[in-house]
């Protein structure tokens, strides 16, 4: 299979390319998770708030990638950063925040009443009661909302070539100019094989995150 | 303190509606709109991006409405599961990737882009469909097929209209995504309003730029609120009051 | 919870050990620029085989537009990139003077003087002129004896809707691009019967029908491989486009012998070999580094 060769042929391209592209939705990751995360618990604390801060990330999210990345462009280049890796990260980082704060919001509010009820009764205060009860409860439905953004975004990191940021979508534009299909195909193989294994790690990381309590409750259940 | 939270919303939302203005004004958007010779130029680009998006999602509703159904019947039922395993792998191959790669078989042009753009959209229609239908609570059918109801009746009273609230999602899912996407099919000479985004990108025109991107994500969120709109017409009100 | 912590940690970790080795990393390195087709691929490679092999450590950042290639080179995001003359003195500079830009030492001079005053140091220019083209298929232009631009000019203005153009947004955007020609050549084609694209996608348009004319560079492999010819500026409209290699002046300070390096690259290169390397990148799809290296060996630049 041509694709193949071109693989083999390139592969240190390949790696280089791959880890730009990791890279990216990395870093943008790490740094929505925590932003991301605390907003969803803040939101559970002030219900007023809460659809205000959800519409807003769906908002975001709603906004087509390559505009996102195009309004970055003449926003930082008052910092002059407005090529490259740091806008991309920047719309990636937006992009995922609505995934993780509903994600966080909706686990925090589904731990059932009754523990919470017993946890108070026990005398736990209430970061006592956040920290040990309703955040591991709550880290499976919040890693599931991380596997859907990591997911979203190494697709969309994928368009951020066309400001400068490299990575795997490099294949797919110097394809399309060169005319050059093995390179395209290549492009999308790597790019959709990370997504897959990121997706299956992910949910591995889902299962190691829950307690194991509640994992007996399921099988039980069952 | 809620309070507090909500008036420092307002303010962020007012300025920030302020700031655009500003920015609107200063990189000369306002004159790039008003210009007499670029402005038919931007309206011919917006059509074009519209013609590509309701093709495209005329085509993928009808085979996405229909492939969920037919994967909800008795006979076919088994393959639900694989079928959309298939289709859930080609939603992992990005966006832009699907449009290059109708490029390569079909060619420049709107055709291979309205192509790309109807696959990208079925997914989610199609999942939603399916998911939908497979929700609708068995009483229900039973209830239809105890009033006599041939399948197809049971189909058109009884399944589509319980499945409609999570079809209608999967329809703006896929809409927006696809108005997203059609900004992408500049690159394989579709024209659309992503023409200006790139152009605005590689020159560094940010009038340009805006002209492209502000209308593509008031599409996107037109879009959404149509599709509310539809929810409101579609859906009965009886399962719209139990939402 | 304990194994999120500890697996954000180490993506911390990781991340801080890349980041702390592109630092150390800083010391003899430089950032090549280039843009977004074939030969902003090649001379970028040429130039960074060449400085590794003097022990620079070189990374290259291409596939961007003209005006951001200029602009990251203003903000030192790049150290050094090849510019056109023609490039610099119509978009950057803006200027029109047909006697100087047609002249290729004197576009160079004016360049070069105007680029001083910013801090950007243009040194040893490669000969060949990759001026943009207007193509079309030799069959075609036959058989509607269009020769030159003026010819194509006329043929419009009798018929505005029988022709169609491909080219890229840039082209229809900078001054001495297509909107300039059309003044100049005194035309005006509607806007429907332009079909804007990719660059490298107009060769392809054109090869299958279908536009009827298309912009092209001069030194692309692929107008002669294709059948293509290119029409004659007989009014001069298009300036010369000598490539140059630019250099941020701090960093040409610090290493001048930058100069001596490139240098080989401009006294060697003709029109003929660029296409032909521009041919193997885009018809035979060879790597880009490979054709580059199989060029500077054969001139023995390769020790």
């Amino acid at each position: 299979m041509s694709t193949l060769r071109f693989m083999v042929d390139n592969f240190e391209e390949v790696l280089y390319l791959s880890w730009e592209h990791i890279w990216i939705v990395g870093i943008a990751l790490l740094i929505a998770t925590p932003i991301g995360v605390v907003l969803g618990i803040v939101i559970t604390k002030y219900e007023q708030s809460a659809s205000r801060v959800l519409n807003g990330a769906n908002i975001l999210m709603t906004i087509p990638s390559i505009a996102l990345f195009g309004l970055m462009l003449p926003v930082l280049a008052i910092v002059n950063m407005g090529l490259g890796k740091v806008p991309a990260v920047i719309a990636l980082v937006l992009y995922s925040q609505l995934p993780i704060i509903r994600n966080t919001y909706t686990a925090i509010k589904n731990v059932p009443p009754s523990l919470v009820d017993a946890g108070r009764g026990m005398g736990m205060g209430k970061w006592k009661l956040l920290r040990e009860l309703e955040i591991p409860l709550a880290t499976p439905v919040i890693i599931a909302g991380l596997r859907t953004a990591a997911v979203m975004n190494i697709g969309i990191a994928a368009i951020a070539t066309y400001i400068g940021a490299g990575g795997l979508g490099v294949y797919i534009q110097q394809g399309i100019a060169r005319v050059y299909p093995e390179m395209i195909v290549s492009g999308a193989i790597l790019v959709s094989l990370l997504a897959i294994i990121v997706d299956g790690g992910m949910a591995l990381l889902e299962r190691l995150a829950t307690p194991e309590g509640i994992k007996v409750q399921r099988k039980l259940s069952r | 303190m809620t309070k507090l939270l909500i008036k420092l919303y307002r303010v962020i939302l007012a300025v920030t509606i302020l700031a655009l203005g500003v920015v609107a004004e200063r990189t000369g958007l306002m004159e790039l709109l008003s210009d007499p010779y670029e402005y038919p130029v931007i309206m011919e680009l917006f059509i074009q991006h519209l013609y590509m998006v309701t093709v495209s999602m005329l085509f993928a509703t009808v085979i996405g409405v229909t492939a969920g159904i037919l994967l909800t019947r008795k006979r076919l039922r088994r393959y639900a599961g694989i079928c959309m395993y298939i289709i859930g792998l080609g939603q992992t191959i990005p966006s832009l990737a699907v449009l290059a790669l109708a490029m390569s078989f079909l060619g420049i042009g709107t055709k291979p882009a309205i192509f790309a753009l109807t696959i990208y959209s079925i997914l989610p229609i199609a999942r939603n469909t399916l998911a939908g239908i497979t929700a609708v609570p068995p009483e229900l059918i039973d209830a239809g097929k105890g009033m006599g109801m041939p399948p197809i009746r049971i189909l058109m009273e009884v399944e589509i209209p319980n499945a409609m609230t999570v079809i209608l999602t999967g329809f703006r899912v896929a809409l927006i995504i696809n108005i997203g996407t059609a900004a992408l099919a500049y690159v394989i000479g579709a024209g659309g309003l992503g023409d200006l985004i790139f152009t605005g990108i590689s020159l560094m025109q940010t009038d340009k730029l805006l002209a492209g991107a502000i209308p593509v994500t008031l599409l996107a969120l037109f879009a959404d609120f149509l599709s509310e709109l539809m929810g409101l017409l579609l859906v009965s009100k009886g399962l719209r009051l139990s939402d | 919870m304990k194994t999120f912590v500890r697996f954000a940690v180490c993506l911390i970790v990781i991340s801080a050990l890349s980041l702390s080795g592109a630092a150390v990393a800083g010391e003899k390195s430089l950032i090549v620029g280039g843009k977004n087709y074939t030969e902003q691929l090649l001379l970028p490679e040429l130039a960074g085989i060449l400085l590794e092999q003097a022990g620079f450590d070189v990374t290259l950042k291409t596939g961007v537009g003209s005006s951001i290639a200029r602009k990251s080179l203003e903000n030192a995001q790049f150290d050094l990139y090849y510019e056109y003359t023609g490039t610099a003195y119509t978009l950057y500079y803006k200027q029109k003077d047909n006697a100087i830009m047609t002249d290729p030492v004197k576009i160079y001079n004016w360049v070069k003087d105007a680029d001083a005053k910013e801090g950007l140091v243009w040194i040893d220019p490669v000969k060949f002129n990759n001026t943009y083209t207007l193509m079309m298929s030799k069959a075609e232009a036959e058989k509607l004896g269009i020769k030159s631009i003026s010819d194509l000019g006329a043929y419009v203005s009798k018929n505005p809707d029988k022709l169609i153009f491909a080219l890229d947004s840039e082209f229809w955007e900078r001054p001495d691009g297509f909107k300039g020609v059309m003044k100049t050549y005194n035309f005006r084609l509607p806007a429907k019967q332009v079909k804007k694209m990719s660059v490298g996608l107009t060769y392809q348009a054109l090869k299958k029908g279908l536009v009827n004319s298309a912009m092209g560079f001069a030194t692309d492999g692929r107008i002669v491989a294709f059948g293509f010819m290119n029409l004659e500026d007989d009014k001069s409209f298009f300036p010369v486009y000598n490539p140059v290699p630019v250099v941020r002046k701090a960093i040409l300070d610090k290493y001048p012998e930058i100069q001596a390096i490139l240098k080989p690259i401009a006294e060697n290169l003709t029109t003929e070999e660029m296409q032909q390397l521009n041919k193997a990148v885009d018809i035979d799809h060879r790597p880009v580094h490979d054709v580059a290296m199989d060029w500077l060996k054969s001139k023995n630049l390769i020790k």
